[in-house]
């Protein structure tokens, strides 16, 4: 319990850290009000704009006013859209969970399975299979694999949609696209701590006594060597939300990456900060589970 | 690569596959280019017009052809230079069944023009200061000066139902639009798809389809594809490098219009070697417009006649025409401004803002340096670029596309001393600039405008290379369709067979 309380307390740290980052390299490097206006504006109409969003005080003062405001939850209304920047993020909030979620289960399960396969046909055939289509796999930039993906299964067969979101089938190719890029990470890790795991004295003792080899994989090895392919998931997080921002522009899904680049790219501030703050929270809050799921799996964390 | 490869990809796959997801009937899809994530008139971008103007409309609208026709007012008259009077359409029905009235047009230019409104395109109606009912069906509007702009201004002003902005208030009134326009709101999803119906008693005539759905693929290449497999009916902006795989297939066509962007090359003309009108002039020489039309734009478009607006803009000189490809002449100027062995400089550009921006300026510099200039290319960032724009830091030239919307007051600003972002400046040409805009006299203004193109043609403070076009594409079962100049989706009239 004390030790869920202390990864709890410094939750707001990353948090205000990231925050404080983004704002002020939003800021420095590029004025906001010629962007939004279009390219028919005109002279006085940027005047108009820029005294209305103060963008004349300093900047330090521009950022006060900020976490003023950020401190009452409140992230400031979107420079484009004029509605409350937090419930822009939260409308597309959901279809990134979804896409994260599935692609992530995906990449661990396959990823689980094969690495294990590969442990226990170490250095024949299957190894060797899985051991390439991983290399290629994360070799594979994923704008690529995706446009392949709705030229084969969209275009040629006409068994999918090619973009949008709607049924279970616009989240297939999606999916896959994003799973494949995270896959071949948990293969070689699990293919590894698997193999350092069935050299531990437990498992020989446990074969020993007369368990056998499915056995000994599946309840001795696998809980044991578990632990930093969970701590990987923490890890990948970060790259996983980098892929989803690729999945979602190619795939046109409505989702919070695609919603952040843009808005970068229109240096909307609030925007920006509320779905970094929004991903940050989602990161932090998942290498939090992580945490708590290895300490419950692995009582020695417990006790640090 | 990304593109190359889609087009080695688009053109492997001869026969399209089977259709899955073909879309129902009645409905029309057009798979939008960009999308906002407001259906405000007062938010936004200029590109989120295209999706205001589905439910609502202005008192005076343009036409795909950029042509000011009549919308909510049926006609209009000046009854002095600053004192215009609108008669409003009779018979106009809201989407909730009210009638349109005056007091609806008072209401909404009142507050779009009232200081304390948040409201991203008021400056274009700026000069309005007063507006009164003089009967159900009239209004008059009042400027502070003679306001020659104010027709296109309002072209860019939703009228709003005075009712339902009092009683929801502004946000929530553009949450859901209660429009006059030919389609009525349905469902809108953030950064998705946008549904509407149809307005079976639009004042122009129910739209020909039952239902309008207007999705967002921002990927030029999945919209392309999506446009093959059926699920869109219309694309906005196919990349000029799919072209081909789109213009091969019998069961799709390639529209294209000429936009009202002029794509120049601007010099810094304050500093060596471009403040010399000869080195400028050796440039324009040195570049095969015609060639890079064809190259980069695929032929789409068409190159400027030596001046800043297309020809379909107000203001256009047709005595006027490009300097044509002559490097030999070119590296003949250059010598006698003193640069016989040429010399090195740079373009700045955006990517991805305008058609094929990058790889226009690429080839121009290759164009260029051929001729002696030896140019290299800089891409910059779009927060980087805002930055060096407002310092005027943008270095010796830079590439950008000037907006006129069919009046050569809107680019031509931007040459003046009042838009504070020129480097070239000249006194004739701000002046003739405030008389284009102080006077109703069509005339007068035109023959403002002819002679500063003449000055502007003369002394290049750009290369004008390009009226860019805005290419779609669509199933060749589709009827109607026409993109505009303006870049808004006109679709009330589109009909899928």
């Amino acid at each position: 319990m004390r030790y869920v309380l202390r990864r709890l307390l410094l939750v707001p740290v990353p948090l205000l850290l990231v925050v404080g980052f983004v704002f002020a390299v939003l800021r420095l490097t590029g004025d906001p009000v010629a962007i939004y206006l279009g390219l028919d504006a005109t002279p006085e109409q940027e005047e108009l704009l820029r005294a209305e969003l103060h963008l004349d005080d300093p900047i330090p003062l521009q950022f006060a006013w900020f976490l003023a405001d950020l401190l009452q939850g409140d992230f400031g209304t979107s420079i484009q859209f004029k509605t409350a920047a937090m419930q822009v993020v939260a409308e597309r909030l959901e279809a990134t969970l979804l896409l994260l979620g599935l692609g992530l289960s995906l990449a661990v399960g396959l990823g689980v399975l094969a690495g294990v396969a590969c442990a226990v046909w170490k250095d024949r055939l299957p190894d060797f299979v899985i051991s390439i289509l991983a290399v290629a796999g994360q070799s594979m930039p994923s704008f690529w694999l995706g446009i392949l993906l709705i030229q084969l299964f969209a275009l040629d067969l006409g068994w999918l949609p090619t973009s949008g979101r709607g049924g279970w089938q616009h989240l297939v190719l999606p999916t896959v696209t994003l799973a494949t890029f995270l896959v071949p990470n948990f293969i070689l890790v699990t293919r590894i701590s698997v193999l350092e795991t069935m050299r531990e004295q437990f498992v020989v003792t446990a074969r020993a006594r007369g368990a056998g080899a499915g056995r000994a994989l599946w309840l001795h090895v696998l809980p044991n060597a578990i632990n930093p392919v969970v701590s990987l998931v923490g890890l990948q997080l970060g790259r996983l939300m980098g892929g989803a921002v690729v999945t979602e522009t190619i795939f046109a899904w409505p989702g919070v990456g695609r919603l952040m680049v843009s808005a970068i790219f229109q240096r909307d501030v609030p925007i920006v900060v509320a779905s970094v703050f929004i991903v940050a929270v989602t990161i932090v809050l998942a290498n939090l589970l992580v945490d708590l799921v290895q300490a419950a799996i692995d009582p020695r964390i417990r006790t640090r | 690569m990304r593109r190359l490869f889609w087009a080695a990809a688009l053109a492997a796959s001869v026969i399209a596959g089977p259709c899955l997801a073909q879309a129902k009937d009645d409905t029309l899809v057009v798979g939008a280019a960009v999308f906002t994530d407001s259906l405000s008139p007062a938010a936004g971008g200029y590109i989120t017009l295209s999706l205001v103007y589905q439910t609502w409309e202005p008192l005076v609208a343009r036409d795909a052809d950029d042509k000011l026709v009549p919308a909510l007012a049926e006609r209009w008259e000046t009854v002095s230079p600053t004192h215009w009077r609108f008669h409003l359409r009779r018979g106009v029905k809201w989407h909730d069944g009210t009638p349109f009235t005056a007091a609806d047009v008072k209401f909404t230019i009142d507050y779009v023009t009232d200081p304390k409104t948040v409201y991203v395109r008021k400056g274009r109606i700026a000069g309005v200061v007063a507006t009164e009912v003089v009967d159900e069906n009239t209004v008059d509007i009042r400027t502070s000066s003679p306001a020659p702009l104010l027709l296109r201004g309002l072209a860019d002003i939703a009228v709003e139902q005075k009712a339902v902005t009092e009683r929801l208030g502004q946000k929530e009134a553009h949450r859901r639009p209660v429009g006059t326009g030919p389609w009525k709101y349905q469902e809108w999803v953030a950064g998705d798809r946008y549904d509407l119906v149809a307005n079976p008693d639009y004042w122009g005539g129910a739209p020909a389809m039952k239902r309008l759905r207007i999705r967002t693929i921002s990927e030029g290449a999945t919209r392309v594809a999506s446009l093959i497999a059926g699920e869109t009916h219309i694309i906005e902006e196919v990349p000029v490098d799919l072209l081909p795989s789109v213009e091969r297939r019998r069961n799709l066509k390639v529209d294209s219009i000429e936009s009202s962007v002029s794509l120049v090359l601007t010099f810094d003309t304050r500093k060596p070697p471009f403040d010399d009108v000869r080195v400028r002039q050796a440039v324009d020489y040195a570049i095969d417009k015609k060639t890079l039309l064809q190259q980069m734009l695929g032929g789409y478009g068409s190159v400027l006649d030596g001046q800043l607006v297309t020809k379909a803009t107000f203001g256009h000189n047709p005595k006027l025409q490009a300097r044509p490809f002559d490097p030999a002449k070119a590296k003949a100027l250059l010598a006698e401004a003193g640069h016989p062995r040429g010399f090195d400089t740079k373009i700045t550009t955006l990517s991805g803002r305008y058609l094929s921006d990058v790889d226009i300026a690429n080839a121009a510099a290759g164009m260029m340096t051929a001729a002696g200039v030896r140019a290299t290319v800089n891409v910059v960032e779009g927060g980087v670029w805002s930055q060096l724009d407002r310092n005027k830091e943008q270095g010796p030239m830079y590439q950008i596309g000037w907006f006129s919307v069919g009046d050569a007051d809107f680019n031509t600003v931007w040459y003046t001393e009042a838009s504070k972002r020129n480097y070239w400046t000249n006194a004739e040409f701000d002046r003739l600039w405030q008389e284009g805009r102080s006077t109703l006299d069509e005339g007068k203004r035109l023959a403002a405008y002819h002679r500063m193109m003449e000055i502007m043609h003369e002394e290049l403070p750009s290369i004008f290379l390009f009226g860019l076009p805005r290419i779609s594409a669509r199933a060749a079962n589709v009827e109607g369709w026409q993109p505009s100049r303006d870049s808004l989706l006109r679709l009330h009239k589109v009909r899928v067979k």
